[in-house]
This record gives structure tokens, sequence and C-alpha cells, in this order.
């Protein structure tokens, strides 16, 4: 195993680092690259405005670090492309990408589909619900790409508060993470505990790393792509970019419970895969939960599949198109 | 400027709008970039900071922190000769610790000081790209200036520290703010921001401070207002006490007064303060005046050229003109001798509440406007190409 230690002092990088994006501009340009980022959107109509012209201004039109803006939505039923659109992002339907592989509901299924409607050598991937936007959301994530080949895949990580009655906790969030995901690398994936928060929205990859890995559709697309990356190219070929403060929505208790059994889907079936646990039983698709109405409990079953899509080079039709 | 170059001018100014559209999102990014940074009235340091970033960026000269904090930058006119002050007030009435995030839709930008005044920067930080943009180069220089300690108890002193220090010589300034547009302020009325403090001496008296400030009220609503100097008397907030079941021991009462003679000001400041000593003569109460902010009456005629040219160049975008000529900010320049303006970008709501929006349409015309009046009282703009833009 790898000293965690060497590996944080190498490829763990702080956003400032990377300021000068002038020269970033001018590394990418000497290197021929193109870059296309992604916002995957459902009804987000109260922030992707900001994002989309914080990042086509000073990414696109003041410095020419990216070379396309896209959102692509899973169906929102507000305003969220007509917004984006309106302040100039190229603007898809999930479901109009890729139509004869069928529509799938999911944040992983836009990642996916982009990877097909974009253009770009690299692909840095921007949730829609920051409402602290900033260009060091994208230049702090495709710096390390740029400046060093053998990196493949960056991850980010915050000082993430959690917005609560309108108090703001200092520090927190990351809840999944520190109940969830580390024991889980700590028990199969030591390694993998070096990234700090390995459910953060936001990342940058190569195309050549984005093409050959699946895609959950749901929750588990970014537990599954640590680890496939991991897996294939080793721990080197991961880095991650501290991005400072993340200000997002809260989410329910609840909710997290949905995304765990969904990280827990993706994880147990890459532990069968790689023969790490081999007598596991067929997984339900079950998640039981529970709501107290005065003194009775009614249980509330939810099914999460956790789908997912296959590494898109095995696609013909991306295959002729990248030829 | 003769009659002929300004209705070249006026042609110009007439299709600038529609020519800037393209350019919205850059001012847009700039106005949220800078309006999420917290600048309370002596806390402007970080916007500032920002704001000479942007300078350095778009290459401008002697980019720089005066001794008060005001941001500076020069952009050098063709000829250089006299120099026209453009400058935008840094601080917002909020405080550091409220949440500053701004939202965009399409049709508006939401967020504390949105309005006032993280626009009127945001075109500072934006105009010397949009100029670039539309080959626009002015005979004069252009001195940027995002100014500290203009509000409230800082009483503009960012600004009159500039312009009682600065050795280089003002010819012009034009003053931006955020909202409304169509305001074209070119006087100042004399008036006097105040706050009165009562306290109340526990071992001598169990009267209540709000008692006393009634008292107080009551004489200042006599005071024989001058209405053909256009004299104004504002109760502006009251406070005081700690509970509903002690006589209040302190309270305060913060008003303005205005005139467009500083003479009466005088006068009734005087009449203020005979008030406090006689209501002082009550055993255990005490009541004082504490200026918070002050302005003198002057500025521009109303057939200035400066001020004829901007109402030109306004009617010439069809914006429609605001009432007042008046605004404290043309006051200090009054007493410096600087003929200046005052203008507003866009339109704007619920003005320094924390749901403060301002409208993005209007926004490029506000900004042409202000490129208009630039050439116009610059006497001599030169573009690059005469299809420019």
């Amino acid at each position: 195993m790898q000293n965690i230690n060497s590996w944080l002092k190498s490829n763990t990088f702080h956003h400032s680092q990377f300021k000068d994006i002038s020269r970033l501009v001018e590394e990418k340009e000497k290197q021929g690259l193109t870059i296309s980022l992604c916002i995957p959107t459902l009804n987000e109509e109260k922030t992707i405005g900001k994002e989309v012209v914080i990042f086509k201004s000073e990414l696109m039109d003041r410095y020419p670090l990216i070379d396309e803006l896209a959102v692509i939505d899973s169906g929102s039923t507000d305003r969220t492309l007509e917004v984006a659109a309106s302040f100039g992002a190229d603007v898809y339907l999930s479901a109009e990408i890729l139509p004869q592989m069928g529509a799938k509901r999911g944040k992983g299924e836009n990642l996916w589909k982009a990877i097909y409607q974009l253009k770009g050598d690299i692909i840095v991937y921007v949730d829609a619900d920051i409402k602290n936007i900033h260009p060091r959301f994208v230049y702090g994530l495709v710096a390390p790409l740029i400046y060093r080949r053998e990196i493949k895949y960056v991850k980010a990580f915050y000082d993430r508060p959690l917005a609560l009655s309108g108090q703001i906790r200092p520090s927190g969030g990351g809840r999944v993470t520190e109940i969830l995901i580390r024991p889980l690398f700590s028990l199969f994936f030591p390694e993998l505990t070096a990234l700090v928060q390995p459910l953060s929205g936001e990342y940058a990859a190569r195309r050549e790393i984005l093409e050959k890995i699946p895609f959950p559709i749901g929750y588990g697309v970014e537990t599954s792509h640590l680890i496939d990356v991991y897996s294939e190219w080793g721990l080197d070929a991961l880095a991650q970019t501290d991005l400072d403060r993340r200000v997002h929505r809260h989410q329910t208790t609840q909710a997290l419970g949905k995304m765990a059994f969904g990280i827990l889907r993706v994880f147990f079936k890459r532990l069968k895969q790689r023969g790490i646990v081999e007598c596991l039983p067929e997984l339900p698709t079950f998640l039981r939960q529970f709501q107290a109405h005065g003194e009775q409990h009614e249980q509330i079953v939810y099914e999460i599949f956790e789908e997912e899509r296959p590494p898109m080079i095995e696609l013909e039709v991306y295959r002729n198109q990248h030829k | 400027m003769n009659e002929k170059d300004l209705s070249k001018v006026l042609e110009r100014v007439r299709g600038l709008t529609a020519v800037l559209e393209p350019l919205r999102e850059v001012l847009l990014a700039n106005l949220v970039l800078i309006g999420e940074i917290p600048a309370p009235t002596f806390g402007e340091q970080k916007r500032v900071s920002f704001l000479e970033e942007r300078f350095v960026e778009c290459g401008l000269q002697n980019c720089s922190t005066d001794e008060l904090g005001n941001g500076l930058a020069i952009l050098p006119g063709t000829k250089g000769d006299e120099t026209i002050l453009l400058t935008a007030h840094a601080d917002t009435p909020f405080a550091a610790n409220e949440d500053h995030t701004y939202t965009l839709n399409s049709h508006r930008v939401l967020g504390p000081g949105v309005a006032d005044n993280s626009l009127g920067l945001a075109v500072l930080a934006t105009l010397p790209i949009l100029l670039e943009k539309l080959d626009i180069q002015l005979k004069n220089n252009l001195l940027l200036m995002a100014s500290v300690r203009n509000l409230d108890q800082g009483n503009q002193e960012g600004l009159k520290f500039f312009l009682a220090n600065s050795k280089q010589p003002i010819h012009a300034a034009i003053v931006i703010e955020g909202s409304p547009l169509g305001r074209l302020n070119f006087r100042s009325m004399a008036s006097l921001g105040g706050m009165i403090t009562c306290q109340i001496n526990r071992k001598i008296s169990q009267e209540s401070a709000i008692n006393i400030l009634c008292q107080i009220v009551a004489q200042l609503n006599a005071i024989h207002l001058p209405q053909e100097n256009h004299t104004f008397f504002t109760l502006g907030s009251i406070g005081g006490g700690i509970s509903y079941k002690y006589p209040a021991r302190n309270g305060f009462l913060k008003f303005q007064l205005r005139s467009n003679c500083d003479r009466t000001i005088e006068e009734i400041t005087g009449s203020i303060y005979n008030i406090l000593d006689g209501i002082a003569q009550q055993p255990g109460v005490s009541a004082h005046l504490k200026q918070i902010a002050s302005t003198k009456s002057g500025g521009l005629d109303s057939g200035h050229p400066f001020v004829l040219r901007a109402r030109q160049i306004l009617d010439a975008l069809d914006i429609s003109p605001q009432d007042s000529i008046y605004s404290p900010i043309i006051s200090a320049f009054a007493e410096y001798q600087v003929p200046a303006l005052c203008i507003g970008i866009t339109h704007a709501e619920n003005v320094n509440y924390v749901d403060e929006f301002i409208e993005i349409e209007p926004i490029m015309k506000g900004v042409a406007q202000l490129i208009g009046i630039l050439m116009a009282i610059d006497g001599g703009h030169q573009c690059r190409t005469s299809t420019a833009g």
C-alpha cells in the first residue's frame, strides 16, 4: 500500500495555487487540450443563472479556459433551461442524447451522456446547487490535469457548511462520507481514505478515463468512479483540490438514507466483481424507512435500483464518433 | 465640444445599448463577484482589493490604494491633459455576517447591496473592457475610484479625503450609483444627519428616557421650517430601554434635517441645542446631539454645459428623467469646486433591505448613458475606427 501521507503531499492541491488563469490557458493551448464544462440539472432555476454567468464570463470570455459550457437536464419542470440558455449556456435534455439507449432518471445518467454529447479532452462536472459559485470550482479542478499529465481524475473537497435554520455551522457536512464511505474504504480500499470528500459533486477527468468506466445513474456514481479509477490506474492517477467553502442545500436524513442505500449496492457490486467478497446474496432493491403518525409507525418502502450505464467506449455509435 | 461633435456623439449613443448587450455577462459576473464580498462601512478592504485586481488585469496604470483605503487606477487618455474622475462607493449598509449570496434569474439580480452600490462598482470594474471592445479612447485621463467610508457615519470620508489630498487636479467627476436609472443629480442640499441620545441617572430620577424623547420630538416639531428654503425634518429611527417593565434608562433618536440653505441648517441646529439644554434642566436627565453626517449646499446650475450634455444623452437614450436634482454625494465635490454629476444604472426595489433587487434589462442602457456622458464631457473622444462597436 502506498504511503498516504506522501500522496497527500504530492496530489492534494489548493485552488489558490492555480489563480493565474492566463498561465493555465497558455499551458492548455500549448498541449492542444480542449475542456468542456458540464452542469447536470434538475429544477435548479434559483442557482443556475449565476453559475452560467460566472463561468461563461470568467472562463470563456475573459480567459478562454473552457471551450464548451453545457447544461444537461433531467427534465426540469421549472425555468432551469430557459434561465441557463438566456445567459449563454448550451442546453440539452438528457433524454434527447443517445435516444436509442433510452432515458433514465439520475445525475449519473446526465454525466454519462455528457461524454457522448460534449467534445472536450477534459470534462469537468460541477453541481448546479452551489450558492457561492466562483471560477475556482472549475480552474481548481482542471489545473492539476493540465500541469500534471499522469493525473487523470481530480476530486474537489471543501470546508462545507450546512445552512440550518439560517444558522451557518463553521464545518460539517459529508455525513454519509464519515459514517459510511470512510469506514468502508478503511476496510476494503484503505488507500482511498486519502480522499477528503469522496462524494463531492465536482470533479474533472480526462476523456480517456471517463469513456472507459461504467456510470451508475444514481447516488453511487462518485463512489464507483473512485474505486474503478483506482483499481485500473492506481492512486497516482487521482488527485484532489481544496476549493475552500461550498454553500449548498441541506438534505434530510431520510434523503441521506436513500443515498447510502444506493452507494452500498454499488459498493458491494464492486467487491463481488473483484472477488473481495464472494458469497454475497442477491442484494434487494428495497430500502425501508419509517415515519411516525402520533404513536403509529408506518413503514415506507423505496425501490432503488442503482442501474449502471456501460463504459461509453463500448458503444459503437460513440466509437464511430471518436474515430 | 462643438454642436457637430455633439451630434456625432448623440448618434453613436443611440445605437450603443444594442452593441453593449453581448457584453452583459461580463458585467453581471463582476456584479456577483463584487456583491458577494461583504463591505460594511469601515470594512471595505476585501472588496477594494478585488477591484484593484480587476484594474490590474485590465492593464490600467497606477493601480493602488490610498491611506484611507480608496481603490484607484488610471485609464490614460490620448492627450491626458485633464482628468475625469469616475467613482462609485464601495460600502453597503449590511453587516459582514449577513448572507451576501446573490441570485440571478432571467430578469433580476437579488442580493444585499446589489443596487447600493455593488452595481456601481461592477460598472467601474467593467468599463475599461467595454471601452476597449467599443474602440473608444477618451482624450482625457479617466481616474477610476472605489471610495470607502461613504454611508452613514462614514460621512463620505473616503471621497473627502481623496479630494482634499489628491495631487491630480480633477476637471470633472461622475458618480455611479446602481439606481435609479434616470437620476441626474448635480446639486447638493445642506443637511445634518444627527443622533440625539438621552440618559437618565437612576439615583436621581425615575423618569423614562422614552418620555423625554417624546418631549424632544414635540419641541422639534414646533421648530419653524422655512418653506422658501425647502427645509425638511425627517425622524428616521428611535430606540431605547430594555424591557416593558422598567422605565427606559437611555434612548436615542436619529434624524435628518435638510435645506437648500446652509444658514438655515446652522440656525435650526442652534435651536436643537437650545431644546436639549432646556430638557437637561430636569434633574437626572441629560441629552446630547451627535452629528452623524453633514453636507453643504452647492453644485452645478441647471444651465451648466455638463448638465445640458448629460440631459441630451439621457434624452437620446429615451431614459425617463427622475425629478430630483439633489444628492448628498455632490456636496464634497461642491466643497472642492469640482463639477460633478451623479447617475444611476438601472431600476431597483427594496434598496437597503435584504431582499434588494435590480432589473437586468435596463442595465446596458444605463451603461450606454455613462459612456455617452463620458464622451460628451470628454470633449474630443476618439474612436479607433469610425464604425467600431
